[in-house]
């Protein structure tokens, strides 16, 4: 029996234009992609490109302009900003280059978030064996301002890891990292990424790392050009 | 001076890289300090305005003590004039002037009508005024205008009486017996509050020469003779008031020194000025939260350009003297602003009300108050920067690069220094005020309330630090209130708005209340006074006769002197220095056969077949002057004949129904018998009776003077209103105050934890579950603030309303929910904005924040 995979994302001629006193300026300028499930897609190309904006608009953090977007079999288009927020809750994590941590809650409540959004019983057990994977177990009871960077982004990768998403989304995640930290922190993902067949789109300047991916995009001026 | 600030000598520093600096910052660095202006503006417009008006009226009053007196001293008698042996002793100390006051009648007669008004007759010499002058409407000389022109004296009138009576100047007047011709009118009477303030009818002032021709003297009229002293140059006032008394009448007199005068009218006054202390000090402890809240949240917002200022080589203290020229220069913008509101409102109403009082005053006397406000202010507002910017000397570098670096607070010394400017400002506060003691204890109040205010927010984030958290809400609103001096600072500015705002309404709601009560009620429609006994027989006639006339009540009224309690003379007597006016002078006394109506506090009434030895009633004064109980013996002198009679019973009246009411309240026997006049009172279906009955009785008893309580009433209830609106305003004034404080704490709050509410959204919480944690965190530093000022401000408003205006505390109900539902919009507000506001809704506005 042929089972049909649904991709995880699918993109077609989306496009995504900011508002400014001049008018409004072009982000993505007509892309196309698809993402299918348990693989890993590195996202390349030079400031200003768009990656972060197709980041936002696969994560329901913005609505596109135009074009389709499906994330997860729903249609980005027909949803309300509550529905995307939920639908981000449930099956989206992401991680950035600033972490965005909270900072009054510690390592374990931060990781546990999205699990206590979800009502989920076990969040802190659950959040405790994420954050013993990425290598924190012993930084459970630390708030962020008491960790390094390198930590925090650990966090930030257990807290988008920890609810079992089926798409995980990581803008620069090692930007702020040195290449070893950042090395640590990579291979944290990549190995949570690749057992749990998670789907994972990665955006990043480093040609090293983009070549470890699946695949690579390359986005110029809200393009696709390779 | 911090390591940081000494040890950096390589970075850039100096007033050089501070103006230049200042100049790339000062147009965006001030517009973001919009909120802090309007409360620097608000908190200085409230306080300017109270402040300068009740100094000014206390001022003016001071400064017109002898103006309002009519000499250096005066001393009044009641019904015989001053014998010539005493006004001879009067005029050698110094020079002299003779006034007399009675209520009369002035009609206007013509061929096709006659119309009637009680009017305030005063009746003035040749030296008149000794201090001051008459202004009046065409500039003229006052004594050459009411002089006898051929056979015709002159009148000055105020401007309602030809109103009234439908007259012109130059037409003529019957006041008694005697025609007089208008000859201009009052605009400003000298001595006009020598008399008290409340009026029964527009005053006439006429010559001293024709007031025996009109025939009102001898008639049972209640006349006031008053002499006047003005010293000569030389004579210390002490020495005058000291010889002035030597030669006091063996049957008494009223003395009254200018302190006196000046004292007595700010007695009337007091209730206002001290609520306007009361709601200056408010506006500005809420004005100073206010602005103390916008400037944390302007350097919180701040914070990464502050970082960035540090990263790039600027030294702690140059990026310190920057922000405090900004916040210099927006906080003197806007106290200019708002003081110069403050100085042309309180010059505008200070200069109707001065002249409504008929005081001189001008603004030049505003100069020391207004150099003290604005001291005040400063340095209240000095206080406010120290703790707001305090932080900025130890703010972290790193915040430029990481977010999560904690803002720092204030340190111990810079707390300190800010307490010390508030205290500083405080204590000019109290010097200040016209009424320094009630100052003082709101300051002190004030004081305990914030500290209690700190102990409760602390407290509060604790026990929160220690509940468990299963779900969402309970984890975001418990992390929320993690950040102890957050919370501390949220649950002192609530608190305090809250204590202001419930304190002011809670006051002005008494004050609102107590005005009310002097609107007359159960009036009845017309009081005659000085009604003789055959006249009296007279009207119970008509009144039979007429059945749309009823109500009628006579009562006897005499006056009295009250000599010695219990064998003491009452001077020795007294316990009460607030009352010693029951025993000034001559005092109203009346008998009854049985209970006059009042209300008894102590004893009971003699039967009304009484027939044995004089019993007295003594008004509730009486009682509260000597500590006097039924069974007390006092010793009072009437029509010259002194009597000692047991106190049989202790009354209260309500000053509120318009009848007749008597200090002292005797048996008949003797005083049945002895020559007085009657007060007759009596109600009307409808005012054409109360007209024909009014003119019926211009003929047969011209002497009596008629008072139609109607028109009385409806201008009591203008007055009364009046002065509720005027409170109601302040009040609301205050209440705007309030609002801008606590919409400066609310957006400190959502400023600060916009990004927190940002990495929520990133894992999937929605806006209603974070504004839901929101509210739950603000909710319980709601319900503490609410219960802490609410009560701090109920508290003090019954302390103020006991203590200070003197009348009852009634507040009102909705006065005990206005803390709670202040607590619950500020909670609202600040849940909600922090929750639904806090995250961007413009597109691309998000993506700012996450990747910048």
């Amino acid at each position: 029996m042929n089972v049909i995979r649904q991709p995880v994302v699918h993109l077609s001629q989306l496009k995504l234009s900011y508002p400014s006193p001049e008018g409004e300026v072009p982000v993505l300028n007509g892309i196309d992609l698809i993402v299918q499930s348990g693989e890993i897609v590195a996202v390349t190309g030079p400031s200003g490109s768009g990656k972060s904006s197709l980041i936002a608009v696969i994560g329901g953090l913005e609505p596109s302009s135009s074009g389709d977007a499906h994330v997860l079999g729903q249609n980005m288009a027909e949803q309300s900003e509550r529905d995307r927020t939920l639908l981000r809750r449930r099956d989206i994590g992401i991680v950035f280059q600033a972490y965005h941590l909270v900072p009054s809650m510690t390592a374990l409540q931060n990781a546990a978030l999205p699990l206590t959004l979800a009502g989920r019983a076990d969040a802190d057990t659950v959040a405790t064996r994420t954050l013993e994977r990425v290598g924190l177990g012993h930084r459970l009871s630390h708030r962020p301002s008491a960790l390094s960077g390198g930590e925090q982004q650990r966090v930030a990768i257990a807290r988008a890891f920890a609810a079992s998403p089926r798409l995980v989304l990581a803008d620069e995640p090692t930007g702020n990292l040195d290449q070893r930290t950042g090395a640590v922190v990579i291979e944290t993902m990549f190995e949570l990424a690749r057992t749990s067949g998670t789907a994972l789109i990665l955006v990043t300047h480093d040609p090293s790392l983009a070549a470890r991916c699946d695949r690579t995009l390359m986005i110029e001026d809200g393009l696709v050009v390779s | 001076m911090s390591p940081e600030m000494s040890a950096d000598t390589t970075a850039a520093s100096g007033p050089g890289i501070v103006l230049r600096l200042l100049r790339a910052e000062l147009g965006h660095g001030i517009l973001g300090l919009r909120l802090f202006m309007v409360c620097v503006a608000i908190a200085g417009a409230m306080l300017g305005l109270v402040w300068l008006l009740s100094a000014g009226l206390s001022q003016a009053m001071q400064d017109n003590a002898r103006r309002i007196l009519g000499g250096d001293v005066a001393v009044t008698v009641v019904n015989e004039p001053m014998d010539p042996g005493t006004l001879a002793a009067l005029g050698e100390i110094g020079a002299l002037s003779r006034v007399v006051e009675l209520r009369s009648t002035a009609r206007a007669e013509s061929a096709s009508v006659s119309r009637r008004v009680t009017v305030e007759l005063k009746a003035v010499d040749d030296a008149y005024p000794l201090i001051g002058a008459v202004e009046l409407m065409s500039s003229g000389d006052f004594q050459a205008v009411v002089a006898v022109r051929d056979g015709v004296p002159g009148a000055v009138v105020e401007p309602t009486l030809l109103t009234q009576l439908g007259l012109g100047l130059g037409d003529t007047i019957q006041v008694g017996e005697v025609s007089f011709q208008i000859r201009d009118v009052i605009a400003r009477e000298p001595d006009r509050l020598s008399a008290g303030t409340f009026m029964l009818g527009p005053r006439v002032l006429i010559p001293f020469a024709s007031l025996e021709a009109t025939g009102l003297a001898g008639r049972g009229s209640l006349m006031e003779y008053r002499a006047r002293v003005r010293f000569p140059e030389g004579l210390a006032p002490a020495e005058g008031l000291e010889a002035v008394r030597a030669v006091e009448p063996e049957r008494g007199w009223e003395f009254q020194s200018p302190d006196d005068a000046a004292e007595r009218v700010r007695q009337v006054a007091g209730r206002t000025t001290t609520f306007l202390g009361v709601s200056g000090l408010a506006a500005f402890a809420i004005g100073l939260t206010g602005a103390w809240a916008a400037v944390a949240m302007w350097i919180g917002r701040r914070s990464r350009t502050i970082a960035q200022f540090r990263l790039s080589g600027a030294t702690a203290s140059t990026v310190v003297s920057l922000h405090v020229v900004l916040v210099s220069v927006a906080g003197l913008i806007a106290l200019t602003f708002g003081l110069g509101l403050g100085v042309v409102g309180a010059w505008l109403l200070l200069d109707v009300l001065t002249e409504q009082l008929h005081l001189v005053w001008s603004f030049g006397d505003m100069g020391p108050s207004i150099v003290l406000v604005a001291a005040t202010l400063a340095l209240g507002l000095s206080g406010a920067m120290v703790a707001g910017l305090s932080g900025i000397a130890h703010l972290s570098p790193l915040r430029a690069m990481r977010e999560d670096v904690p803002g720092a607070g204030p340190t111990r010394r810079s707390s300190a220094v800010a307490a010390a400017c508030v205290a500083a400002a405080a204590g000019l506060a109290i010097i200040g005020l016209p009424n320094p003691v009630m100052a003082a204890a709101a300051a002190a109040g004030l004081s305990v309330v914030s500290a209690l205010l700190v102990f409760l927010g602390a407290l509060a984030a604790r026990i929160a630090g220690r509940l468990p958290a299963e779900s969402f809400i309970a984890l975001a609103s418990k992390q929320g209130m993690a950040n102890r001096r957050a919370v501390m600072l949220r649950t002192l500015a609530l608190g305090v708005g809250i204590a202001g705002i419930t304190g002011v309404i809670a006051v002005q709601q008494s004050l609102d209340s107590a005005f009310r009560t002097q609107i007359p009620e159960k009036a009845p429609d017309l009081v005659l006074l000085d009604v003789q006994a055959p006249q009296v027989e007279r009207i119970r006639q008509i009144v039979a006769e007429t059945p749309a006339l009823g109500g009628l009540q006579a009562t006897p009224f005499m006056r009295t002197r009250m000599l010695a309690v219990n064998g003491v003379p009452v001077e020795e007597a007294l316990v009460n220095p607030d009352k010693d006016w029951v025993i000034e002078g001559d005092r109203s006394f009346s008998w009854s056969a049985g209970p006059t109506g009042s209300e008894l506090v102590a004893g009971e009434w003699w039967p009304e077949d009484y027939d044995g030895p004089p019993l007295v009633s003594a008004e509730e004064d009486v009682m509260q002057a000597f500590d006097l109980k039924p069974g007390d013996e006092l010793t009072y002198s009437v029509l010259g004949r002194v009597f000692t009679s047991r106190v049989a019973n202790i009354r209260k009246e309500y000053h509120r129904t318009m009848r007749p009411e008597f200090l002292v309240v005797a048996t008949p026997n003797p005083f049945r018998d002895a020559p007085h006049g009657w007060i007759v009172s009596l109600q009307a279906e409808d005012p054409g009776s109360l007209d024909a009955f009014n003119a019926e009785l211009v003929d047969f008893a011209p002497n009596v003077t008629s008072i139609d309580v109607r028109k009385l009433v409806v201008e009591a209830t203008e007055v009364v209103e009046g002065a509720i609106l005027g409170t109601l305003l302040i009040a609301s004034a205050l209440l705007l105050a309030g609002a801008l404080s606590l919409a400066a704490t609310v957006a400190a709050d959502v400023d600060s934890r916009r990004r927190e509410a940002v990495a929520l959204s990133v894992v999937g919480a929605t806006r209603r579950e974070i504004a839901l944690a929101r509210l739950a965190e603000t909710a319980a530093t709601g319900l503490v603030a609410a219960l802490v000022g609410g009560g701090a401000g109920l508290l003090a408003s019954w302390a103020i309303v006991a203590g200070a205006i003197r009348v009852d505390w009634a507040p009102g109900m909705v006065v005990f929910f206005l803390p709670i539902a202040l607590g619950v919009l500020t909670s609202v507000a600040a849940g909600l904005s922090g929750g639904l506001g806090a995250l961007p809704r413009g597109r691309g506005q998000l993506m700012r924040l996450l990747v910048g």
